[in-house]
């Protein structure tokens, strides 16, 4: 597959297709991969591709610095990270005239295996430009897709304030959860905005509760469930708990998986005579 | 140490979470403390003299005027326990910054009343660089007792302090035994170089190459032990408020982001520029010290593996490019 | 505990609109002790509280001579300066200073000075202004060049009537192309253009340069052509404050922090500082 992968890219470059590939490097076997930007045809050989590959690429799809200086692109992603990509080309975010996307069969991330793996449907990606190897894509219920949350939703409402009350209070408002997001790209996001303050930026139990719980809600109906946010965050807080909690009510109300159809519109970005109305009393 | 939290008296240690995570938070009962097992903790002790989020003061309006209503800081004893020598070491490096003329007593409270008990490390990971700064894993700068391992669950200790001494005194027993402390990690890299390379290479396309990455979150600064970095901001309402001092990163976007519109700044390459120079030039310049511990945590934190040890690797490896060609 | 975060209080004795986005306060402090006690130098700053909304950073602009208040000039920009566009008369505010190095006003005896400002960067300059006029037998001859976009940026007009009645004293008032009125009697051009045709005498003179940093920039070869030395051209920079006291790590300019070892600058300093400002 890499050899594939490789091949394909170094073609992309050489016929001046992309600017740059956005991919994975790594520095030695077992370390985490980490991104990388290859510019030139012969630094192809920098590319990896293995279950150390952890983030979530499309997040530079958005980033202004990266496309001035790259316009035309070609980036690597698991099935979870295409369905950022189609989340940002139904949002207006990013032309897909100027994005190769190589989709990558993936079996799963992480030694341990990433919690997001064990119920994941996308090891073959969609909506790709281009597919890179073959494995198993077997179907997953609802069930065992929220099997997590459902467990932990059973706890009673006490228990899960208690939860989130520790939890939370370890927060350090490091945004390291939204700057690794891909659907994070506003350009002034609402904790940074002062005109008027909406959220302290204190790392206070109000200010983590407001941040985290507005970060969720904004990201319902787009979080594509990459987790990254909940892999990269220094305090070990489960974000993947919240953003599943959005994600299933997405699922329940409208029926709708972020990123999994390119056909079908956002939820929140788009309205039809169809909806329903019955919160407007 | 349960004799200590029954007296409420604060201890902070290395701590287990659900996941596995060792980070050193302030303890509830001594069971939770674990002293093995894990190279260093996620965070660093600094929270636990310069926090995360702190008050200065209150106000409240009254008519046209204002009341400012004075916050203490306590100033019982507490206790930071386990600390690394890479966390220990990164106090007497702030000293210098936070009374700079003017004494921020904040800090300098918290710092006259903690006593400090590191454990010296007895393995290190990839991430870990303390002997490229001028450290090893038994250093004693910033501890008040230093406890060397012996390896049959005794420790060796040094009590460097009055203050390490009025709390080891009674729990120890001579003995004629001493640590076999390991030797740390390979030096990775030659400060000095570093110094001069910062020192001729404000502009160069060298930042841009190598942090091209980073995602501009502060993963890197907040669970370093010498970033210092912070902001002030007014919180409440119409009735009153306070003034907060909070964490801030030089790597967010706003952080030089004029009121004009202006930002110095406006790239990450130049934010990433700021935080080595801060590191391994301006702090030596003012401060005769690097504001760099060598403990790693940037680098096992960063979402995108940058943190700081890669940056400076890459800079050694020019300077030894560059002295190969001469 | 001692605080050094914590303000003063001040009760805001005047406002006056400069422009229409301009505003000056002259405020005192609510402590008469302190009142009493309170020194600064031209050149320094201060950090002013609206609590509520926040902490700003300008410079002293008035006189050090002036011991019935301290004054500000501000334009209303961000959350902190359209808060302070409300204030009037009797409300308090808070204030944290001098910061900051000043104007070396002693080295500058027995020399000619050269004031150079564009638009809101007068009120740095009118304070060193003020100071050498009250002290005016020890300085030589006084160019003031002052300009702005429009006939309605320009702040402090009254003053600049005043100081050219001081003896040796030139005022040169200026608007940039299109920015005058029909009753306009001053000069059109922008500010170096200016400078250069007022043919200012250089020898033995010493220049303070605030402004926009396109204004500078040209103004620069303009005094060098002169023949005034880089070390004896002087600006105050800004850059985003938050604690004024070297410790919050923002206003650094490389190996500099603004806040400490600045705002004033020669041009000799700056330009050994990298772009970081």
């Amino acid at each position: 597959m890499l050899k594939q992968l490789r091949q394909i890219c170094k073609e992309l470059l050489e016929e001046g297709k992309v600017n740059a590939v956005i991919g994975y490097g790594q520095d030695a076997p077992g370390k985490p991969a980490y991104p990388i930007f290859v510019t030139q045809p012969a630094d192809v050989t920098q590319l990896v591709w293995n279950s150390h590959c952890y983030n979530n690429l499309a997040v530079y799809l958005t980033q202004k610095r990266i496309r001035a200086l790259y316009p035309k692109v070609a980036i690597i992603v698991k099935g979870c990270d295409a369905r950022a990509v189609t989340v940002l080309e139904k949002d207006s975010q990013i032309s897909r005239e100027d994005v190769v996307v190589i989709g990558m069969a993936c079996e799963g991330v992480g030694e341990p295996r990433e919690p997001k793996c064990n119920a994941c449907d996308v090891h073959m990606p969609h909506n790709v430009d281009i597919t890179v190897g073959e494995v198993p894509n077997p179907p997953v219920t609802q069930e065992q897709r929220f099997a997590e949350l459902n467990a932990f939703l059973k706890k009673t409402p006490e228990e899960r304030m208690a939860y989130w009350k520790t939890e939370l209070a370890r927060c350090v408002k490091c945004y390291a959860c939204r700057q690794t997001c891909p659907l994070c790209y506003c350009e002034r996001c609402i904790v940074d905005k002062n005109r008027p303050t909406c959220i302290d930026t204190s790392a206070t139990l109000k200010g983590n509760f407001a941040w985290q719980i507005t970060r969720a809600f904004h990201q319902a109906a787009r979080c594509v469930g990459c987790d990254e946010c909940t892999r990269v965050c220094p305090a070990g807080i489960n974000l993947r708990l919240l953003n599943q909690s959005l994600a299933l009510a997405a699922e329940n109300c409208f029926e709708f998986r972020a990123g999994m159809d390119a056909e079908l519109e956002p939820v929140v970005g788009a309205y039809s005579l169809q909806d329903k109305e019955n919160f407007i009393r | 140490m349960d004799k200590w939290l029954e007296q409420e008296r604060p201890v902070a240690a290395p701590v287990r979470l659900q996941d596995n995570r060792v980070m050193y938070q302030p303890l509830t009962a001594s069971s939770q403390i674990v002293s093995d097992g894990f190279v260093h903790a996620e965070n660093s002790i600094k929270e636990f003299f310069f926090p995360r989020t702190e008050k200065l003061y209150n106000y409240k309006f009254v008519g046209q005027d204002v009341e400012l209503q004075d916050v203490t800081v306590e100033d019982a004893p507490r206790m930071v326990l386990f600390a690394r020598p890479c966390d220990a070491a990164s106090l007497p490096i702030l000293d210098h910054v936070f009374n700079w003329d003017y004494k921020d007593e904040f800090y300098n409270r918290r710092r006259r009343a903690t006593t400090v008990v590191t454990l010296a490390c007895t393995e290190h990971d990839t991430h870990c660089f303390c002997t490229s700064v001028g450290l090893t894993p038994d250093s004693e700068q910033g501890s008040d007792v230093l406890l060397l391992p012996l390896g049959d669950g005794n420790f060796e200790v040094r009590m460097l302090t009055e203050k390490g001494k009025e709390l080891f005194r009674d729990l120890v027993q001579t003995s004629d035994k001493t640590a076999q402390i390991p030797e740390g990690p390979a030096k990775k890299f030659d400060v000095d170089e570093v110094l001069q390379f910062l020192e001729e290479n404000f502009d160069s396309p060298f930042w841009e190459e190598q942090t091209l990455r980073c995602l501009g979150c502060a993963a890197c600064a907040y669970n370093c032990p010498t970033c210092h970095c912070f902001d002030i901001v007014d919180e409440g309402n119409a009735c009153g408020g306070c003034r907060v001092k909070n964490w801030d990163a030089c790597q967010f976007s706003m952080f030089s982001l004029h009121a004009s519109g202006h930002n110095p700044r406006s790239i990450q390459a130049q934010r990433q520029r700021q935080r080595i120079q801060h590191k391994f030039r301006i702090y030596h310049e003012k401060f005769g010290t690097y504001l760099c511990t060598g403990c790693g945590n940037c680098g096992r934190n960063c979402p995108v593996s940058l943190g700081v040890l890669n940056v400076v690797e890459a800079i050694h490896r020019r300077t030894v490019k560059a002295s190969e060609k001469d | 505990m001692e605080n050094i975060y914590k303000p003063d209080l001040m009760e805001v004795l005047a406002v006056r609109q400069q422009t229409s986005d301009v505003k000056s306060v002259r405020i005192r402090f609510k402590d008469e002790e302190k009142a009493r006690k309170f020194n600064f130098r031209v050149g320094q700053f201060g950090i002013y509280s609206l609590f509520g909304y926040g902490e700003s950073t300008f410079n002293i602009c008035s006189s050090s001579n002036w011991k019935d208040y301290i004054e500000f000039c501000f334009r209303k920009t961000g959350k902190v300066t359209e808060g302070l566009w409300q204030i009037s008369e009797g409300d308090t505010i808070g204030f944290r200073g001098p910061y900051g190095n000043s104007y070396p006003t002693e080295a500058w005896e027995g020399k000619n000075l050269v004031f150079i400002s564009g638009g809101i960067a007068m009120p740095p300059v009118r304070c060193a202004i003020w100071y050498v006029l009250e002290n005016r037998a020890k300085y030589g001859n006084i160019t003031i060049v002052y300009g702005a976009r429009t006939v309605g940026d320009l702040v402090f007009q009254d003053e600049l009537d005043k100081w050219a009645e001081y003896p040796n004293v030139r005022v040169v008032r200026t608007v940039d192309p299109g920015g005058e009125t029909p009753d306009w009697k001053g000069e059109i051009g922008f500010v170096p253009t200016i400078v250069e045709k007022a043919q200012i005498p250089a020898e033995n003179s010493v220049a303070l340069v605030i402004g926009p940093p396109i204004m500078i920039k040209f103004t620069l070869p303009v005094l060098d052509k002169m023949g005034i030395a880089a070390k004896d051209i002087y600006t105050s920079l800004e850059n985003r404050m938050k604690c004024g006291v070297g410790k919050c790590g923002r206003c650094n300019c490389g190996p500099v922090y603004v806040c400490k070892e600045g705002p004033v600058f020669t041009l000799e300093q700056l330009n050994k500082l990298p772009m970081d400002y």
